[in-house]
């Protein structure tokens, strides 16, 4: 017997209004700097090993993907189309963060199933806001198309 | 902010260095990231043939999240904290990118659409045919008003 009450990630289950997370992290160093390298950037901001040191700005772009992935399972995933972001505040290191999202609109167009997802990441303590974005995403049907 | 007066005239250009998006750098952006708890197997249109052709691709492609990044980066390289708090981006991603491709990040400043607090800019992102693969507009803030 399972104990995974994920619903299977298929159009019918993604309805607008839907409420995804919280989840929460604590932004590391490890991952600063990681992002950073695959970015290939020496930007001072981003601290180079020493303290204080800020993320680059979509470092934590993909906390979309764990808010579908704790309330979805299965699928064959999604083609991103469109993203927009507002940056209120750099994350920092060792600050801890909480991010919340909400489907909030699905809809066919030209035979695809389209679904958008805002989601804003807040300062765990202080409840300030870090970064609000939005994805949408073409969502692949059960065989892997886009329809 | 570290323009100068004369580099915020409108239609002034600015471009990241080329960026190859080749399987090490896809690899080292995918470690970078805390992936979710697996909702699917292994084998999707970024990694499997099989998969990207269903999707309607010729071959694997890049995440879109990788090609936004390098185009953010710029932003933050230009413009430091007047992007990272306070900036703003929107984009669509017009056209895949293929692992091995070569992306360059442009933006340009329309100052006709800026207000005295966020100067605004048009963005893309070209892959080595000189094609378009992501469009969209930004803001960087200016001012603290």
């Amino acid at each position: 017997m399972s104990d995974d009450d994920r619903l299977p990630m298929r159009a019918e289950n993604l309805r607008e209004g839907m409420s995804l997370g919280p989840i929460h992290y604590v932004v590391t160093a490890e991952q600063v700097g990681a992002f950073a390298g695959a970015l290939r950037s020496a930007n001072p901001l981003y601290g180079g090993g020493s303290g204080a040191a800020l993320a680059p700005p979509t470092m934590r772009l993909n906390d979309y993907a764990l808010l579908i992935a704790e309330h979805f399972k299965g699928g064959k995933g999604g083609v991103h189309a469109k993203h927009r972001c507002e940056f209120h505040q750099p994350m920092r290191v060792g600050q801890a963060v909480t991010t919340t999202g909400t489907i909030t609109k699905t809809y066919r167009q030209r035979g695809k199933f389209y679904f958008e997802l805002e989601y804003e990441s807040r300062d765990a303590e202080s409840g300030g806001l870090l970064v609000r974005q939005a994805i949408t995403s073409v969502l692949l049907n059960e065989a892997g198309e886009m329809r | 902010m570290s323009s100068s007066a004369d580099e915020v005239r409108s239609g002034v250009e600015f471009a990241s260095a080329p960026y190859c998006l080749d399987a090490d750098t896809a690899e080292a952006y995918r470690r970078a990231n805390h992936g979710p708890r697996r909702r699917r197997p292994a084998g999707g249109i970024h990694d499997d043939n099989s998969a990207a052709n269903k999707a309607g691709f010729v071959a694997p492609i890049a995440a879109g999240e990788q090609v936004l990044a390098v185009m953010a980066q710029l932003l933050v390289d230009r413009f430091g904290m007047g992007f990272l708090s306070g900036g703003r981006i929107e984009i669509a991603f017009v056209k895949p990118v293929l692992f091995g491709d070569t992306i360059v990040a442009h933006a340009r400043i329309e100052l006709e659409r800026s207000s005295d607090t966020h100067l605004e800019l048009a963005i893309r992102v070209e892959n080595q045919r000189g094609e378009n693969v992501l469009l969209g507009t930004a803001a960087v803030r200016t001012s603290t008003a």
